[in-house]
């Protein structure tokens, strides 16, 4: 049987005939083919393949490709790199940009706005995406999380036990150190010299935080920062605050109970992208000494397991399994504590803190990769726009290139032609866009609260900045290059060069994918405007309206006279205490029980003690019962909101026996749910419950008005009692819009991208419209001539772009609806998405291409035919 | 001396071109030059060598015979000038005149 015939790879022959010059070809070919079937005998056809293409692509050098042989014709040196041809392609270059200044007005606008603003948003990504990265253990440090609670009131803690550090370092091999922090609420002010300062940036922290994070101390002793319980580290800058340019370590602070502080060490200040930020830092140990010293019931820092309060962050060994880690901790935590049954470890990576939820869904980072597609939108947009016109335009300058090509222009040079045009363009609007660049970033860092700078000696900025310019050059000049080169040149003379269907259908896709982009992106800013509303706007169950609110400290302790005292001002309208923030509830326990609670079930709920007229005051509902009467046996009074009542499947609760830790008291009333926290979460329960020593925080209702005396009120009264303390206060208002500043951010900063995006969109479109009306100019003078109004010539030019537009709509809506729906979905409570709100941005897409469209129509449509006929 | 600089590896080429006598194209050539120095050389880098000898004028080419294996293509036959063949001549006697005045020549290495 004969061998079958085995063919060498196509592809590569292919490259090889268009690469190698033609009189070279046919010797070089047969070489190669012989050589092949030779391969094929030896070592097998796969090898041989494989062999082949190693050897067709030894065959892509230069000199195997240059034309004709030197040796017989000796004048012809290699074109391409001639430095006179390089100066001639910069000057028609030149020439080109300088003759179409209504053209490269477009393209370089639109390439400068495009690249500026992409380049913002993508180190906006850049920085958000480096947060808690720059540790060089960065990827073996996890935080300890738990898991508490059953059922629907089951949820996330980032701070756990005290102990557990300690016995992960002992028992768990897997775990090399541990790093614990707890939050200071016992020192506060902090005096030197007659300077005080209030800090609420102090933590209680292990010596290791210093090791096994990147927080390098620049003063003090690495291996023990602190030298003993009374030794405090401060951040660079804190240390300025107080001692300026003395050498701060060896300098004594003194706490507002007189406690004195010997600076023992100074750490760097904590970059901008960590999530672990803090001024001073104080021994842990001292901490618990305040703890536990004296106390009777034999808790300590090494048994205590129902504190949840520290922050606790783990080096673990590489490879080290994290889950079956968790399941080693709970294994512990049991061990320690039986009943916690409810409760389970996890784990959650260094690097994913900040753009990840806590239980490991994701936060920011759906942001993050949102603001990477619009950047990449509108860079893709910006290209489009210089395609588009680069190639619509390329019909009128067909005849040069076809002169060119006759003259003995070769495709190669050609090609680097319009390519050199192309990057002139584009340093132009690079150069442009590094300006603009510069400009806007103030305003930038204010709308986005990032405090990103153009750090030059960065190379991650340069990188970003290079990648995002030579990937934008590289998408948009390279089609029309090969297009604009590729014309033959007889067909060109005789102008039948624009009837080529493809390029015409190309373009129309191009235009298409452009307002498809622009319709998302007004369908998503409609759409995320009206969430963010709603929820700003949403009933929320109380009246927080001219309410400001701050923690009494010792005012609390004579809050009978205060209250009659501001009640007497003018502008005060109404006082109340409470023991926490409405607006935001904190303190949750699951220390509870009533009659009906299953074996093994908890709940977790929201706890807040308030005054008796602390109903009436939000103008909150009792659907059920009655409010506190300060009589003495309220302190075993509960008021539940309804959805603590069915979580507890409570029917007619009024009356029944329910205890709140050692409290064993009756529901007297059942309040309408109102939102304590974010509309991202749902109403949870919490519980009213009546012990004025818990009562810290004052409430007091102005007139509006008249606000201002109200808290010259107020001042003058924490000055008499709380005289070293700053009086610090906020309006409820505040600080419920400071729950939504992020969306609000974002919703703002996607409003701008989706405008920009839309600018260039229709400088693109301007630009092709007027392209359009200038190829027709005669068409459109032989029409008037022969009787067409001015209405019928209008839409034969806008008819074209509308049925894009329309098509783009049509491609749009699905797209926009899945994204938004994904975006809601975040939401507890949110919009519905309905029909119109995509009919009002199409319809606005529409109306925005038809404007920039109808401009250059009507200009063309109301030109004197006499002058377009007599033009040529 | 003022002939043009020949490099080691074009000398070799050279000299198969001049072994080969008239039979020398590009498949030929690798394999010859495999075959006696043992060494790994691609296609590629022989026809690179051959265009560097026909530039500077120590080899001529024409068309030789299409064969079934290489699709119906003819070969390059490549064969030595006489300005080729006197430069290997050249290269060949400065060699022997330097060998010659060595005092002390290598040994072979088994006798170590």
């Amino acid at each position: 049987m004969k061998p079958r015939n085995i063919e060498p790879p196509r592809l590569a022959d292919r490259l090889l005939e268009w690469f190698v010059a033609p009189h070279r070809l046919e010797s070089l070919q047969g070489d190669l083919h012989e050589e092949f079937a030779y391969q094929v005998q030896r070592i097998g056809e796969q090898r041989a393949k494989w062999r082949y293409w190693q050897d067709v692509l030894g065959f892509i050098r230069p000199s195997f490709a240059i034309k004709r042989d030197a040796s017989v014709n000796q004048y012809l040196s290699p074109a391409l790199a001639n430095p006179a041809m390089i100066r001639n392609y910069f000057r028609t270059a030149w020439r080109n940009l300088a003759k179409n200044k209504f053209y490269s007005f477009i393209n370089i606008s639109g390439l400068t706005i495009g690249l500026a603003v992409g380049i913002l948003i993508l180190l906006w990504v850049q920085d958000e995406l480096s947060f808690d990265r720059f540790h060089t253990q960065s990827s073996s440090i996890y935080r300890l999380e738990n898991w508490a609670g059953t059922g629907s009131s089951r949820q996330i803690w980032t701070t756990t036990v005290a102990p557990i550090a300690g016995f992960a370092k002992r028992e768990t091999p897997e775990v090399k150190d541990a790093v614990r922090l707890a939050g200071n609420y016992a020192y506060t002010l902090f005096k030197y010299k007659g300077k005080t300062i209030n800090e609420n940036k102090t933590f209680f922290t292990d010596p290791a935080l210093f090791s096994v994070f990147d927080f390098k101390l620049i003063q003090g002793n690495p291996a023990k920062p602190f030298s003993d319980d009374h030794s405090i580290v401060l951040t660079e800058t804190t240390a300025k605050r107080y001692f300026g340019n003395e050498n701060p370590v060896g300098k004594v602070l003194a706490a507002n109970d007189n406690t004195t502080f010997t600076v023992s060490g100074i750490v760097r200040d904590f970059p901008k992208n960590s999530s672990i930020k803090g001024d001073m830092f104080l021994p842990i140990s001292l901490f618990f000494r305040n703890l536990y010293e004296g106390n009777k019931d034999g808790k300590n820092k090494d048994n205590d397991f129902s504190q949840f309060r520290y922050e606790t962050y783990l080096l673990l060994q590489p490879n080290t399994s994290v889950a079956s880690l968790a399941t080693k901790l709970r294994t512990i935590h049991l061990r320690n504590k039986p009943d916690d049954t409810d409760l389970t470890y996890l784990l959650q990576a260094l690097p994913d803190m900040h753009l990840y939820k806590a239980d490991g869904t994701e936060g920011g980072i759906e942001t993050v990769r949102m603001f990477s597609i619009i950047a990449l939108l509108i860079l893709a947009i910006a290209c489009i726009n210089y395609v588009n016109l680069s190639t619509a335009r390329s019909l009128l300058r067909s005849k040069e290139v076809s002169m060119r090509k006759i003259v003995g222009a070769a495709r190669s040079q050609l090609f680097v032609q319009f390519l050199v045009e192309t990057t002139l363009l584009f340093s132009l609007a690079a150069a442009l866009a590094l300006g603009l660049l510069y400009a806007l970033l103030p305003l930038y860092n204010q709308l986005s609260g990032k405090e990103l700078a153009l750090n030059f000696g960065d190379y991650q900025i340069w990188q970003i900045i290079g990648l995002t310019i030579i990937g934008t050059l590289a998408a948009s000049s390279i089609y029309p290059a090969i297009l604009l080169s590729s014309f033959e040149p007889l067909k060109a003379l005789k102008g039948k060069v624009s009837a080529r269907l493809s390029e015409a259908s190309f373009r129309k896709v191009l235009v298409v994918v452009q307002f498809a982009v622009s319709v998302i992106l007004i369908a998503g800013t409609f759409i995320i405007n009206n969430q963010l509303q709603y929820i700003r706007s949403k009933e929320l169950g109380y009246d927080k309206t001219h309410v400001f609110a701050f923690f009494m400290r010792d005012m609390g302790k004579h809050y009978d006279a205060v209250k009659a005292d501001l009640l007497n001002q003018p502008g005060v309208a109404a006082v109340t205490r409470a023991g926490g923030n409405i607006v935001q509830l904190g303190g949750q326990t699951g220390d509870n029980e009533w009659d009906g609670k299953e074996q093994g079930e908890t709940m977790m709920m929201h706890t807040v003690a308030i005054d008796k007229d602390f109903i009436p005051f939000f103008n909150m509902k009792l659907q059920h019962g009655a409010n506190f009467t300060g009589a003495v046996a309220d302190s075993l009074h509960f008021i539940l909101n309804e959805t603590a009542v069915k979580a507890a499947r409570l029917e007619n609760p009024i009356g029944k026996r329910f205890r709140l830790w050692k409290h064993n008291g009756t529901i007297i009333g059942v309040v309408k749910d109102f939102h304590f926290a974010s509309m991202k979460q749902k109403i949870e329960p919490a519980i009213f419950y009546y012990e004025p020593r818990d009562l810290g925080a004052i409430y007091i209702k102005t007139t509006g008005k008249e606000a201002e005396h109200a808290i010259a009120s107020a001042q003058k009264s924490w000055k008499q009692y709380n005289a070293d303390f700053p009086f610090e206060f906020s309006f409820l208002d505040d600080v419920f819009t400071n729950l939504y500043k992020t969306e609000q951010q974002t919703g703002l900063l996607f409003t701008i991208f989706s405008s920009i995006a839309i600018l260039i969109s229709c400088l693109g479109l301007f630009g092709l419209a007027a392209y359009t009306a200038q190829v027709r100019t005669r068409e459109i003078g032989v029409r008037k001539v022969l009787g067409a109004s001015v209405t019928s010539v209008i839409q034969l030019l806008a008819k074209d772009f509308i049925q894009l537009v329309l098509i783009a709509i049509v491609i749009a809506v699905p797209l926009a609806w899945w994204a938004m729906s994904v975006w809601l979905e975040d939401f507890a409570y949110r919009i519905d998405i309905e029909w119109w709100m995509f009919a009002i941005a199409g319809l606005l897409a529409l109306a925005i291409a038809l404007l920039t469209v109808s401009f250059q129509s009507i200009k063309a449509a109301l030109m004197n035919p006499v002058r377009s006929l007599r033009s040529e | 001396m003022k002939r043009t600089y020949l490099g080691e590896f074009e000398e070799i080429v050279l000299l198969t071109v001049a072994v080969l006598e008239g039979q020398a194209y590009g498949v030929a050539l690798t394999h010859e030059i495999i075959e006696q120095t043992g060494r790994s050389v691609r296609l590629n880098q022989i026809h690179a060598a051959l265009q560097r000898l026909e530039d500077k004028g120590m080899v001529k080419s024409e068309m030789g015979e299409p064969t079934a294996e290489r699709g119906g293509r003819r070969k390059r036959l490549f064969t030595v000038t006489a300005y080729g063949r006197r430069t290997l001549q050249e290269i060949q006697e400065v060699r022997v005149s330097l060998w010659s005045r060595l005092v002390n020549p290598f040994k072979p290495v088994t006798s170590l």
